[in-house]
């Protein structure tokens, strides 16, 4: 039976107790993290941006030459195909996503078709937990990352080994050995203090350590809450400090996932042994008017991440950093009455960054066999695509992590150093 | 044996029937003594909760002009505000400490359920069997409209049964895991047939979904569960469910005594305890109010090592909080906040529900707990959750910064902090903004500033973590 957390936690009061009055990640203790993670794979950032609802891939990755796409399927909401950004003669960018094209041209995106699932679920809930946890059967409880960072970050002791941009911890970063933190902006990843009495600032945060920083008699919990605590604050001291004179060398568009990849550049730049990131941006769910919401989402996406590594090539840590977007599903391919369109099945899926290797992965799905919901009849297991990043990228055992072994994509330069 | 009914072994008692208690309900606690503070905590029935329920009656009408009440009972939000302003302002706290356990015990989601009365039928009906016999609870949710929805036996059919909820039933909810095989899952489902809803209009929400008996959709073949034989319908399975004994006993009665003493007490009961509280299950004919009562009175119950070792989850740590400060409440930020201190009310993940105990407890979390009670103690605005600092010191000695200190441990049951933690804080009361110290004076500006900073950081140590 494997170790659940709470086993884990409470086998490390011992340790707790040792070092509860020594603070465990000074801000001096960056390069230590850096020493400590496995060799090859130790510079190297996974950052993943989940577009939650269910993004239309056929508005995204548009089949212009295909007449039913035009003539049938998207008569209303359709891409026109004097407008897209050409690929391959066959398929282009929606017009809107200039800065992917950039990054295509430029050999530094792979775009991954027709991605999903056996007997896909329409359902969002279902459907996210399938992806989170890459189990379509939903018998983990721990996300497919989380399965991975036992493995390979277990015991390095980095509060900011992984963390996620957004509310609450994703699923996908749900782990039994190591505890990634998640919160939405800088700000909040701080001991709070009273806004009307800024002076008395530095004296509350103080108050906060020495607090946590107590032996108690009798150690219960309180060592384990006293030690995270500590973590806390050291690690927002330490982002801090390497976030406050942050210059970014690109202007990020001002949207959430703008902030959110800004925020992940300011962290990757500060050296801090991070090496999971995880973004969320949502309102991808268009079941009606969808064309003008979803071009300005496609435009966001495009933008930022197009900022985002122009912004790390500035700063010259563009290298080891690969972005890889999912989403729960792609949707139907007949537009609705509404002008939107509904809950479907495959959908396409973007990696960026320089060990991308530019190309179109798996075969853009037909739109004349249709399954008789109308969907999109699957073509590459969602499994393949994780596998080929855990294998490729992080160097990991992605059979174990999979359950078993699944076709590499190979859209990761599996040399690349 | 005795126990020593002191301030804080009621102060401990508090914590765990309820969400803490305020100075004035703790003094009335003691003089009480234990047996009458038990009697009145467990026959919670007699206690007058009037002026809950007409505040209640307010908070969720509305009068024009208005466009909503300030808790819109249409909306989740709205029934987790009405479900937190219950825990913090009854009469009544076991009973709502007993619903919040049954909440957790038996999850159910919005995000699948689909249907806001739905989720808050299902906690007045958590709440009219909260101390009731245990198989009168299990029928109940079983025929509950979220929770045929949540696990899925509003679809299960003669000839087609889902096994969803069968399992759970067994699983997390009555016997434990490995304590039933899966042919006993497939039989009950079986059982289950016909139990589903009905009533609703719409396809976008199952609101208006009764429970219906159908039972031209029960099979009506013969089953096997656990071991008995007959052409078995819902009622049989649970009541055989209920009733499964192995070579240890009651095999329902160890999981409930093993979790009521894990959810009251501490975690990883030895044997002697669930031994006797399974006594007391089978004695009682599977009484909650006899197991919740005759922990309360064990000596184990307040010995020094059941004291402090729960993780407070953050509903637990937002009511606690809001109670002992005797806030003002619109119940807004701290329904808002809850997310981010990693506990999604009426929504939870999975059917097991969250882990608890430290999977609450993360940097980001820690922040986020700190966040909400720093908006509770520094809103000095007259909306909103806001707290009234001057009363919160009234008649108190103020001279010195341990005086300051001494003023408030008693409030938030943090009376046992180790002294250091005491020295900490009078520290930061007496500290300027350079660090030096010689700040404190008692004069209403240097109290505004350090009562609220100290009120802070009380809440943020470890200890007010712990209950």
């Amino acid at each position: 039976m494997p170790i659940n957390r709470r086993e884990f936690l409470f086998r490390g009061v011992g340790v707790a107790t040792v070092s509860a009055l020594v603070p465990r990640f000074a801000v001096a203790g960056a390069r230590f993290f850096e020493e400590s993670l496995v060799p090859g794979a130790a510079a190297r950032v996974l950052v993943v941006v989940e577009l939650a609802g269910g993004n239309d891939g056929l508005n995204t990755v548009v089949p212009y030459t295909d007449p039913l796409y035009s003539g049938t399927l998207r008569k209303n909401i359709g891409v026109p195909a004097a407008s897209v950004l050409d690929l391959d003669g066959t398929l282009g960018f929606n017009p809107v996503m200039t800065g992917l094209k950039s990054l295509w041209d430029a050999g530094r995106l792979a775009v991954v078709e027709g991605v999903s699932y056996p007997n896909p679920n329409l359902s969002h809930f279902t459907s996210r937990d399938i992806w989170h946890t890459a189990d379509p059967a939903l018998a983990q409880r721990r996300g497919w990352l989380g399965r991975w960072a036992d493995v390979a970050l277990a015991g390095n002791g980095n509060p900011l080994c992984g963390c996620a941009i957004s509310q609450s911890l994703p699923r996908t970063l749900l782990a039994d050995k190591v505890v990634f933190p998640s919160f939405t902006n800088l700000a909040a990843y701080a001991y709070a203090t009273d806004g009307q009495n800024s002076s008395d600032a530095a004296n509350q945060i103080t108050g906060f350590v020495a607090e946590n920083s107590v032996q108690h008699e009798i150690e219960t919990r309180n060592a384990l809450i006293g030690g995270v605590a500590r973590d806390a604050a050291s690690s927002s001291a330490t982002l801090k400090q390497v976030t406050s004179n942050y210059v970014p060398k690109a202007t990020y568009p001002n949207n959430s996932l703008g902030n959110a990849l800004k925020l992940c550049a300011e962290i990757i730049n500060g050296n801090l042994g991070t090496q999971i990131l995880y973004v969320t941006y949502g309102g991808f769910d268009n079941h009606a008017s969808q064309k003008a919401a979803h071009d300005n989402l496609l435009k966001a996406v495009s933008d930022s991440i197009k900022a985002f590594f122009d912004d790390l090539d500035g700063q010259g840590k563009s290298s080891n950093v690969l972005l890889m977007t999912w989403s729960e599903f792609g949707r139907r391919p007949q537009e609705n009455s509404s002008l939107g369109t509904d809950h479907g099945t495959s959908g396409v899926h973007f990696v960026a960054g320089s060990a991308a290797i530019r190309g179109i992965y798996g075969p853009p799905p037909s739109l004349s066999s249709l399954d008789r919901n109308g969907n999109l009849t699957w073509q590459t297991d969602f499994r393949s695509y994780y596998g080929t990043v855990l294998r490729d990228w992080l160097k990991a055992d992605a059979d174990a992590i999979l359950g078993k072994g699944y076709p590499n994509l190979g859209f990761v330069n599996a040399a690349y150093v | 044996m005795s126990i020593t009914w002191d301030r804080e072994a009621a102060a401990h008692l508090a914590r765990r029937a309820g969400f803490g208690a305020t100075p004035a309900e703790l003094d009335s606690w003691v003089q009480a003594g234990l047996d009458a503070t038990v009697d009145r905590l467990v026959n919670y029935g007699s206690v007058d909760n009037s002026q809950l329920e007409n505040d209640l009656q307010a908070l969720t009408s509305f009068v024009p002009p208005a466009t909503s009440p300030i808790y819109d009972l249409s909306r989740i939000d709205g029934v987790r505000r009405w479900f937190l302003h219950r825990m913090v302002f009854t009469k009544r706290p076991l009973e709502e400490k007993m619903t919040y356990l049954w909440n957790l015990w038996w999850t159910s989601g919005i995000t699948k359920v689909q249907g806001v009365t739905l989720m808050h039928n299902q906690n007045k009906t958590m709440r009219q069997y909260a101390l009731g016999k245990f198989d009168d609870m299990v029928v109940a949710i079983s025929q509950d409209p979220a929770m045929l929805i949540w696990l899925d036996n509003a679809q299960s059919r003669a000839g087609r049964p889902n096994e969803n909820y069968a399992r759970e039933l067994m699983e997390l909810f009555t016997l434990g895991v490995d304590k039933y095989t899966q042919t006993d899952v497939t039989e009950v489902a079986r059982a289950l047939t016909g139990w589903t809803v009905q009533g609703y209009t719409s396809a976008d929400s199952y609101n208006g979904a009764k429970f219906f008996d159908n039972v031209a959709q029960h099979d009506n073949g013969s089953k096997t569960i656990l071991g008995q034989t007959g052409n078995w319908n819902g009622r049989d399975a649970i009541r055989i469910i209920l009733e499964d004994q192995d070579n240890r006993g009651s095999v329902s009665g160890r999981f409930v005594a093993s979790k009521l003493w894990t959810f009251f007490a501490y975690q990883d009961p030895p044997d002697w305890i669930v031994d006797e509280l399974t006594d007391v299950y089978v004695s009682s004919g599977r009484s909650i109010k006899a197991m919740v009562e005759h922990i309360f009175r064990m000596e184990e119950f307040y010995e020094r090592h059941s004291r402090k070792v729960l993780v407070r989850s953050p509903v637990e740590y937002v009511a606690a909080s809001l109670k002992q400060l005797e806030a003002k409440t619109d119940m807004s930020v701290p329904v808002s906040d809850l997310i981010a201190m990693g506990q999604a009310l009426f929504d939870p993940a999975d059917a097991k529900g969250p882990e608890g105990d430290m999977d609450w407890i993360n940097t980001g979390t820690t922040f986020a707990r700190a966040s909400t009670t720093n908006k509770f103690v520094t809103n000095r605005s007259t909306t909103g959750t806001r707290i009234d600092v001057n009363a919160l010191v009234a008649g108190k000695t103020l001279t010195t910064p341990t005086d300051v200190v001494n003023a408030l441990t008693d409030r938030f049951g943090l009376a046992d902090v180790p002294p250091q933690t005491r020295a900490d804080w009078a520290k930061y009361v007496d500290s300027n903004p350079d660090g030096s110290r010689g700040y404190w004076k008692n004069e209403p500006a240097r109290v505004d500033v350090k009562v609220r900073g100290l009120l802070h950081l009380m809440l943020t140590s470890p200890d007010y973590h712990l209950c």
